[in-house]
């Protein structure tokens, strides 16, 4: 098989100011995680006794994970529906998915105190511990990714584009173990607060957290795709999938409203419809992450227009995602209340409040910047958008029944 | 001294002077620094009104609890409970996530943030001095208490003592054992002559708070299982019927050639 050229140096390597930008944002990362790995998190951050958790688990574990669920939406949607004209979506998503779950791993070795101990979580297993579970499904998922992947960088070169062979025709097993993992570590991350119920805000906290994060994870995986592609397309003046786009944007609003019935339906159960306005802060937080992240874009989205037109689905895509990046915040920052501080314990000795520094953003911002980057190489470099028209033959799915793209026999 | 089965302490709010003798005693028995404490005396100001003027103190330190969360939320089992009463921690196995320090309600465990990686960031807390109970001392914070404000001894016994004291002075104490079944129970007991929220204490159930993570961890297996077989049973299905459909339309198609 020849090398794709198509794909190759429609655009050179050439520093432009994005580039620089991000390159500058990672290398104040770097520096900023290795005064941290020499003097300890205190020294960058503001987490304290009070408040172990900050802008770090708010942003790159429960963002990050979050936004990372297109993947196996659509590796589901291709694979295993074999809904064949979402192809042209799949491996923009995958990578989206893979390298958001590279930046998550990144993240925690910043994060944790001993990050070179991240592997005891494959050998010493706490079964009750919801964070275990998250571990080893991240570090499973990556793997499953990996394998997803692989074939888009093994096309590029001919000589081992048997093996790209091989993994294709080995591929389900994979995307239903892959389904599997998303599915528990998604709503896993709202067990993570399961433990919290005398700390968290009685409007977040529920038994079904798991389902919560779940159902809202859909959504944002799908609004994801919608971003991601509406500004790949912008930026490397490829062609922009509308149809397509305008599916999942048909369906996002269905996701929503069973996000939002079961909200409601949960807080009516609870008996915590008292809350829904007398909490202060707290009732503002929710009403803003209601209005903006599940009501607005049922509006937008449920207008043919807007999803038919390139801006329309880009602004509805990012209305969602930033109602639902809101929810992951309050959830694992805003809405945790920490006792007063005169009267709590440890804290008298400790900052009570709590704001991210600026050296703790830098770190999130240039593994975000990281992520951009690799993901524009990719896209350079790699068969991630154009792939539709070549190798057919070697995406056998499925004990080799039949060629899993729509090619050009049917 | 009598056998304890299960080792617990007494904390009387009444009694505290606020002198701060127990957290100079544990820094000295543990070794650890005065700024990294395991004990904690909160001076609560003056309450009530005049003239039922109160003042209050609160001495915390790990509640070593029954069903105690920070050993729930470990990811890799670096707490263990002991079955007459004490909660250690191991910092072998901690990876320093501190997720304990989200799960435990009251607040304990604290972590090392001016550690860089070389000299390694962990977790302290309260380990019940088992270099002493175990051979028959009082922890340290016990046997200074100049006041008895903080006692030690058998949890049931303790318990009883406590409600004995209710029945002795009704007037001075709230008619409630602190830790007795709250968070499924305690091993630090509290009695207070003021809201146990005003010693900062939060408003806990019987059940442990680590109920439901630990339901829905139990539920985690089965229902990967499940899910994986509903996965692998529609993706068969799928490709069964694309096939079948496949076949008949080329059928079809060489039909009408
Ligand atoms: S008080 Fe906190 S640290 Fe101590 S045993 Fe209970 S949950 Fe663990
Ligand atoms: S910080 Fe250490 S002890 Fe605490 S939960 Fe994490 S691994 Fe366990």
């Amino acid at each position: 098989m020849k090398l794709n050229l198509t794909v190759q140096p429609r655009f050179r390597l050439n520093f432009s100011p994005l580039v620089w930008v991000l390159l500058t944002l990672m290398g104040i990362a770097f520096v900023v995680a290795m005064m941290r790995y020499a003097f300890g998190i205190g020294v960058i951050s503001d987490l304290s006794y009070s408040y172990p958790w900050g802008f770090w688990i708010s942003f790159d574990l429960f963002t990050g994970v979050a936004i990372s669920s297109g993947g196996f939406l659509m590796a589901g949607t291709v694979y295993i529906l074999r809904i064949k004209e979402f192809e042209p979506l799949l491996r923009p998503s995958v990578l989206t998915a893979f390298l958001g779950y590279i930046m998550v791993a990144i993240a925690l070795l910043v994060d944790l105190g001993q990050p070179l101990r991240i592997w005891y979580m494959m050998i010493h297993w706490n079964h009750t511990s919801v964070l275990l579970e998250i571990g080893i499904c991240v570090m499973s998922y990556l793997t499953v990714l990996a394998i997803e992947f692989a074939p888009v960088v093994l096309e590029r070169f001919p000589k081992v584009h048997k093996v790209a062979h091989l993994i294709h025709k080995f591929i389900m097993p994979f995307v239903i173990f892959g389904v599997v993992l998303s599915t528990l570590h998604q709503s896993s991350l709202g067990s993570l607060l399961l433990i919290q119920p005398s700390k968290l805000h009685p409007l977040w906290w529920t038994p079904i957290l798991p389902i919560m994060f779940f159902a809202s994870a859909i959504s944002i995986g799908l609004a994801m795709i919608i971003l991601e592609s509406s500004l790949s397309s912008r930026y490397f003046q490829r062609g922009l999938e509308t149809h397509l786009l305008a599916k999942l944007a048909k369906a996002i609003p269905v996701a929503l409203v069973i996000y939002g019935l079961l909200k409601f339906g949960e807080l009516a159960v609870a008996g915590d419809f008292g809350y829904l306005f007398t909490s202060g802060t707290m009732s503002i937080l929710f009403w803003a992450e209601i209005l903006i992240g599940v009501i607005t874009p049922i509006i937008w989205l449920s207008i043919k227009k807007n999803r038919e037109s390139a801006n329309g689905l880009l602004t509805g895509a990012i209305i969602v995602l930033g109602g639902m990046i809101l929810n992951r915040f309050n959830v694992s920052w805003f809405a945790v209340k920490h006792p007063d501080p005169l009267f709590y314990m440890p804290t008298f000795m400790s900052n009570v409040k709590y704001f991210p520094t600026l050296p703790e953003v830098a770190v999130s911002l240039g593994i975000f910047a990281a992520g951009i980057l690799a993901f524009g190489l990719a896209a350079k470099y790699l068969p991630v958008f154009e792939a539709e028209h070549e190798a057919e033959e070697v995406h056998q799915s499925l004990h080799g029944l039949q060629p899993i793209r729509a090619s050009a026999d049917d | 001294m009598t056998v304890i089965k299960h080792h617990a302490y007494l904390f009387d709010a009444t009694r505290c002077i606020d002198c701060r003798a127990c957290m100079v005693a544990c820094s000295v028995e543990n070794n650890i620094d005065m700024d990294k404490t395991r004990i904690w005396v909160a001076g609560l100001g003056v309450t009530g009104e005049y003239p039922e003027l109160q003042r209050g103190t609160m001495v915390y330190h790990c509640m070593h609890c029954d069903h105690p969360d920070c050993m729930s939320a470990c990811p890799v089992g670096a707490y263990t409970k002991a079955e007459d009463g004490p909660v250690t921690y191991n910092p072998d196995l901690c990876i320093g996530c501190r997720y304990c320090m989200n799960a435990c309600p009251f607040g304990v465990p604290h972590f090392d943030y001016d550690k860089g990686i070389i000299e390694g960031a962990f977790i302290d807390k309260c380990t019940f001095c088992p270099q002493r109970i175990y051979n028959g001392q009082e922890p340290a914070c016990v046997e200074t208490c100049p006041t008895d404000a903080l006692e030690y001894g058998d949890r049931e016994e303790l318990i009883a003592k406590a409600h004995a004291r209710i029945a002795e002075h009704p007037t001075r104490y709230i008619d409630h054992v602190y830790g007795e079944f709250e968070n499924g129970g305690t091993s630090y007991l509290i009695l207070s002559h003021v809201p146990f929220s005003e010693l900062g204490l939060p408003n806990l159930p019987e059940t442990p708070v680590n109920e439901v993570s630990e339901k829905v961890m139990e539920m985690t297996i089965p229902f990967a299982l499940g899910w994986g077989a509903v996965l692998t049973a529609v993706t068969t299905g799928v490709a069964l019927y694309d096939n079948k459909k496949k076949a008949a339309s080329k059928e079809k198609a060489e039909t009408t050639k």
